[in-house]
């Protein structure tokens, strides 16, 4: 996929990076502008209607941590759920914790605490309950996966030396080599 | 205190869970061939196939497991 002349070829690192905090700005850097604006719309798309129908909990760390590290593979999006959850529990804990005894209970399962919680979060219909919530973290957590699977492949691409689009007259796409 | 965005969660219903595999699927398709399509020429084509199989292996499989546990019911 020879169509740029760079003068040097790609940084994997970089480019993982960037896939990684912004969805599609790994295929920007390789120069696939097309598909990393495909891939920045959809990832956002799926991420945030996951949220809009979850709300502040479609992100929880607490009690969804598989689903939260899936989620937190969508990058700034995820960094930003993960916020908005953290400010939740920062409310729950000034509302209605009774200071370091709850903090202490927090994360442990109890009841008592889970009662408390509950209670809160009803009280400020914010609970998620079934089915809203495997349909939200499901959609939330898809998008970070989806990002994993554009991370691996501007990684694989930058690894390879392929930048840009391939061209219609050629067949095979064709790295770049070192030092054009 | 009202409804808002991203803060509060919908209600959606019971019967909505397997339609709401609809738009995953779609977006599955559409970041899966996006990437991996050698050229982007008829991508949405491309990319209706890949949602229409995923959808269609979805229904497949659905029913395969339904079989499963409609013959192990009748077997007990």
């Amino acid at each position: 996929m020879r169509t740029k002349t760079n003068k040097s070829l790609p940084f994997p690192l970089l480019a993982m990076l960037l896939a990684w905090v912004i969805p599609g700005a790994g295929h920007a850097y390789l120069g696939r502008y097309k598909r990393a604006v495909i891939v920045f719309v959809t990832i956002g798309a799926t991420f945030w209607a996951g949220m809009a129908m979850g709300g502040q909990l479609t992100m929880d760390y607490h009690a969804e941590r598989w689903w939260f590290m899936a989620q937190m593979l969508a990058g700034a999006h995820g960094m930003i759920g993960w916020e908005m959850q953290n400010r939740l529990y920062s409310e729950l804990l000034r509302d209605a914790g009774a200071g370091q005894e709850f903090q202490h209970l927090r994360g442990r399962g109890q009841s008592a605490e889970q009662s408390v919680i509950d209670k809160w979060l009803s009280a400020r219909k914010q609970a998620l309950t079934s089915p809203t919530d495997t349909v939200a973290r499901a959609y939330a957590g898809v998008a970070g996966l989806l990002n994993l699977m554009c991370v691996f492949d501007a990684v694989m691409l930058a690894l390879m030396g392929i930048t840009g689009e391939r061209r219609k007259d050629q067949d095979a796409p064709q790295p770049q080599e070192a030092g054009n | 205190m009202g409804w808002t965005i991203f803060v509060n969660p919908v209600r959606l219903p019971s019967h909505s869970l397997l339609w709401m595999l609809l738009p995953l699927c779609l977006a599955v398709a559409i970041v899966y061939k996006t990437i991996r399509a050698s050229t982007l020429e008829r991508l949405w084509l491309k990319i209706a196939v890949l949602a229409f199989e995923i959808i269609i292996g979805l229904v497949a499989l659905g029913v395969v497991m339904w079989l499963v546990y409609v013959l192990a019911a009748g077997s007990n």
